[in-house]
């Protein structure tokens, strides 16, 4: 089973992470850390994307393995206190870069040397307030509406059927605001769209809309495996979940689906940000760059199972590679600025209306 | 005398425990109480400072009725555990040397057992397509197959089979050091087996019960993966708030203010239960 | 009435045999000493008559009735366990009324029940202590105490004196059978200790390896020992190989002399055979009249001085009075002789 986002498992690292770090102190090098999401997207780049980058730039990469979650994000932020760098490029999960940006953790990077990056979206290419550029999107992925397809022959076309009377205690959903991003699919779904967050009183509105879908919940999840092996099973058979993932089991002969719902699933990504600390800049720089090529985006989709983070008709995958890891419609865009500016109010109205 | 003295233990030997306590819980209980009063950075992580409003935070009723349930749950736990391990533990010092062996030896191997592999295991075993539903459809019993879990019940047989292990080896040396001459004297003064069981074995049992029952309870209330898995929202404790605050909000004042909470709730407790369950005029 | 009968008792642990075959009638109000040496299977038949086991075969009679398979709490007897079984969660008092308090008698009752039993073992005041807060004596009383609450039809004790030491335990020996005599129940105590039963029974039945040796009066069993084992249990007693022949007379090392009257022959004349007498009953004379051995050993006891003589490596044990010592010495050659009408003559 692939698991990419270890949450549970990032309980340990970060209690480590808090309290003895910075330990990963090594030797600055002529290679270039990089560091990615333990297991699943390491082995993977490690496997098809670094050789490649090696023999094209020169430069070795060391790879660095790093929990997800905020305990990177706290491990750069003290080594970098103490002038190190346990990694020169990470890869961030998108509230960690804010943090880090907020906090002044992030590298400038001189664009003007990156031509690469002009292929990316703006949601992808990250600035400062200043607008000094620090880092671009890494990999991206979709959340969508999945399905057991015995329990359900017809594919749902919308994620009101979240709602749906007829689908009681039979729905997995993630169990945080903050990784679920249902808020968005609330919004996008039955208010037209996520500027309604923009205030408390309408993030209030969003969630109790939210929290009619509480009789059809069956799990609110946290670990990624307990939900897809339920969905599987038919015994929870149908929530949201990772396209590119359920994919997979679809091709391995489970009866799952992913749905594109018509409102657009849910795209979220990893940036490429390099530490302050880091005195391996220029080498970051042609490595972001080098991820920022449309023949590298293809090879990730095809290899990876991302989401290419450029256009489409810059890639050369075909109609079923695209559609194994994308699709054409709009994605519903996660509003990341309410998970730092607000976190804590957030999850305690997550808490107390949500799930509570 | 003759030689030297020679003194079976170095004399430094009992600082050490005053050393651990003071290494493995003083300090780290320290830092936690430390990181509870520190300032909150949102959208960032903690500053050092000294305020309370990770406290204040938490004297909510939405908190208090997570307290409540934490305590419930346990306290439901550690009953269950102890009415389980008692007789069982009686029976087990019932058997031959080897019997008794093998139990223990079994016991012991389902503590190694992590909370993780429980958890799965029974969801599956309670679940709908895989579990015992099938079974009882199979046989009869119920129309068609349906799940257990999550609910209360999944939750609890999670928590037992993850505490009862402890509470029998904690019951299990007083029960075998318990002279079969006092069952049998109740038997000899009009005593028939229940009443010889409620007026000499339980009470004389009633420590080493006390002390399973805080065990488990202590033990419970820090679960925190078995409530996701097995527990609907409602059943999710304080332990899986600090968690969620720890990990996915990275607000570790409040993590830690919550922790302290828990810890002085579950002291409190075990300093009520002990008052109530001390003996009125000293013991064996 | 409380005559107590079992009728060929035998009791197996699995291929062990611990009681075989075992027949006896224990009259109303005796005192009676199961004795015998640890694992013969004394405690196994007490607690068969306590029913906390039950006979592989055979029955166990009370007042006429078969109780063999009545459950102890209905048999209405008293014990006293070796470990004695006090309840330390309770007080002196609630240990002695909780043969009361578990028959729901109602509270003044037991509290006077209880005040004289205490007076009786001589413990009043002494009700609201815990266990551990008396002396090894104290705890004795209570226990006995405990077993005499609901006047026992059969009092029953397992080494109840075993755990005190040799001053208290006299003291408690005398005691008890005082407190048995004036109660007038039927008493059954298991010992290892032959002095203690000697002393304090009305009844000896002398055990060994589950089966009963000899049944008899203290007097009975000291004087007339049913075989070499009694003989060789009870006190000490000479065991030396002899001959018996037809006319009655016994031959010992090549020496022959009359049987009187008094003496016990248990034997056929030309079987192998021991001839058992007590120390006390063995003289010393001058050489020619018997036996002759050799003095190996002097030992003054203070009431009595301990000549050990040997024969062809037969030791013979003999005691005097210190006004009756007589003037031999270490390594002196001796005659000896046997006390007429002391004699027994048994199967080797």
């Amino acid at each position: 089973m692939m698991k990419r986002r270890e949450f549970i498992a990032s309980a340990s690292a970060l209690a480590l992470g808090t309290l003895a770090a910075p330990t990963i102190a090594r030797a600055q090098g002529t290679s270039l850390k990089v560091g990615t999401y333990g297991g699943y997207f390491e082995e993977s780049f490690k496997k098809h994307i670094y050789p490649d980058f090696t023999a094209a730039t020169g430069i070795e990469v060391d790879s660095i393995a790093e929990p997800t979650g905020e305990a990177w994000l706290v491990q750069l932020q003290q080594a970098a206190r103490a002038g190190q760098a346990p990694a020169d490029v990470s890869m961030m999960a998108q509230v960690a870069r804010i943090r880090g940006e907020r906090a002044g953790l992030w590298a400038e990077l001189d664009r003007g040397a990156m031509t690469n990056v002009d292929n990316l979206p703006e949601h992808f290419v990250h600035a400062y307030e200043d607008g000094r550029f620090y880092g671009t999107g890494a990999v991206a992925w979709y959340i969508a509406l999945v399905t057991n397809t015995d329990v359900y022959p017809e594919a749902p076309e919308s994620w009101a059927a979240l709602w749906d009377p007829a689908n009681e205690n039979s729905l997995g959903l993630l169990a945080l605001a903050s990784n679920s991003f249902l808020l968005e699919i609330t919004a996008t779904t039955h208010f037209g769209g996520t500027d309604i967050l923009a205030t408390e009183e309408g993030v209030l509105e969003v969630m109790n809309k939210l929290a009619e879908v509480k009789p059809n919940v069956r799990l609110w999840y946290r670990d990624e495996g307990q939900f897809q092996q339920a969905l599987e099973t038919g015994e929870i058979p149908m929530g949201q979940y990772y396209h590119d993932v359920t994919g997979l089991a679809a091709a391995d002969g489970k009866p799952v689906r992913s749905t594109f719902p018509k409102e657009g699933a849910v795209l979220d990504s990893g940036s490429w940000v390099v530490s302050k600390a880091s005195d391996a800049l220029e080498a970051s720089q042609v490595f972001i760059d080098y991820m920022s090529q449309p023949e590298i985006q293809s090879k990730l989709s095809r290899f990876v199972g991302t989401a290419p983070t450029i256009p489409r008709d810059m890639t050369d995958l075909t109609d079923e590679e695209f559609a194994a890891v994308s699709s054409d419609l709009p994605p519903i865009l996660p509003r990341y600025e309410l998970y730092v500016d607000k976190a804590d109010w957030v999850n305690q109205k997550w808490s107390e209306i949500v799930t509570g | 005398m003759s030689g030297l003295r020679q003194k079976p233990t170095p004399g430094w030997l009992p600082f050490l425990p005053a050393a651990w306590l003071v290494v493995f819980f003083l300090v780290p209980f320290a830092i936690m109480l430390t990181v509870s009063v520190a300032h909150r950075v949102q959208g960032g992580f903690y500053e050092p400072g000294f305020e309370f409003d990770s406290y204040m935070r938490f004297f909510s009723v939405f908190f208090g009725r997570i307290l409540l349930t934490s305590v419930l749950i346990s306290v439901g736990a550690a009953v269950i555990c102890v009415l389980l391990a008692f007789p069982f533990t009686l029976g087990l010092a019932r058997m031959n040397k080897r019997g008794q062996t093998l139990v223990l030896v079994i016991l012991l191997s389902v503590l190694s057992l992590s909370e993780v592999i429980i958890g799965f295991s029974l969801s599956t075993l309670l679940s709908k397509t895989a579990g015992i539903g099938n079974l009882f459809a199979a046989l009869g019993v119920t129309e068609e197959s349906r799940a257990y879990t999550p609910s209360l019940f999944a939750l609890m047989a999670g928590m037992c089979y993850l505490a009862l292990p402890y509470s029998v080896l904690v019951l299990y040396p007083p029960v075998s050091r318990l002279d079969p001459e006092l069952g049998e004297a109740a038997r000899m003064m009009g005593a028939s087996p229940f009443q010889a069981f409620r007026t000499i074995t339980v009470p004389m049992l009633r420590k080493p019960m006390m002390g399973a029952l805080i065990l488990v309870f202590v033990f419970t209330l820090g679960i925190y993966l078995l409530p996701q898995v097995l527990g609907q929202p409602q059943h999710w404790t304080l332990s899986v708030h600090i968690t969620d605050q720890a990990i996915f909000q990275s607000n570790l004042p409040f993590a830690a203010a919550m922790a302290v909470f828990l810890l002085l709730v579950s002291l409190a407790m075990v300093g009520l239960s002990l008052l109530l369950g001390r003996d009125k005029g000293g013991g064996a | 009435m409380t005559e107590l009968s079992l009728r060929s008792i035998t009791k197996r642990f699995g291929r062990m045999t611990a009681v075989e075959d075992v027949t006896l009638d224990i009259p109303d109000g005796t005192f009676v000493c199961l004795l015998g040496p640890s694992g013969c299977g004394k405690t196994t038949l007490l607690r068969l008559l306590a029913g906390l086991e039950v006979p592989s075969q055979g029955q166990v009679i009370v007042a006429g009735e078969d109780q063999t398979n009545v459950p102890s709490e209905e048999r209405e007897f008293g014990m006293v366990f070796q470990s004695l079984a006090l309840f330390p969660h309770l007080s002196v008092a609630e240990n002695i009324a909780y043969p009361l308090t578990i028959r729901g008698r109602p509270k003044a009752d037991v509290r006077a029940r209880v005040e004289e039993l205490l007076d009786l073992v001589q413990l009043s005041g002494l009700g609201d202590r815990r266990v551990h807060q008396l002396s090894g004596g104290q705890r004795q009383r209570v226990a006995i105490a405990r077993g005499l609450t609901i006047d026992p039809k059969v009092f029953l004790l397992d080494e109840p004196l075993s755990a005190l030491d040799a001053n208290l335990r006299e003291h408690m020996q005398v005691e008890l059978r005082q407190l048995q005599q004036r109660l007038g129940v039927t008493t059954i105590v298991v010992t290892h200790d032959q002095k203690e039963a000697l002393t304090m029974a009305d009844m000896v039945i002398v055990m060994n390896e589950g089966r009963v040796q000899q049944i008899g009066s203290p007097m009975e069993i000291y004087r007339d020992p049913a075989n070499a084992f009694v003989a060789g249990f009870i006190g000490t007693s000479n065991l030396l190989p002899c001959t018996l022949n037809d006319d009655r007379s016994i031959e010992v090392f090549g020496h022959r002399f009359e049987a009187d009257a008094e003496d016990r022959i248990k034997g056929d004349p030309g079987s192998g055979l021991m001839l058992s007498v007590r120390p006390e009953d063995v003289r010393t004379e001058a050489q020619g009249t018997g036996p002759t051995a050799k003095v190996i050993f002097i030992r003054d006891l203070g009431e009595s001085i301990q000549f050990v003589l040997d024969r062809d490596g037969h030791e013979i044990t003999a005691l005097y009075a210190p006004s009756a010592r007589p003037d031999i010495r270490l390594d002196d050659e001796v005659g000896v002789s046997f006390a007429p009408g002391k004699r027994v003559v048994f199967p080797a």
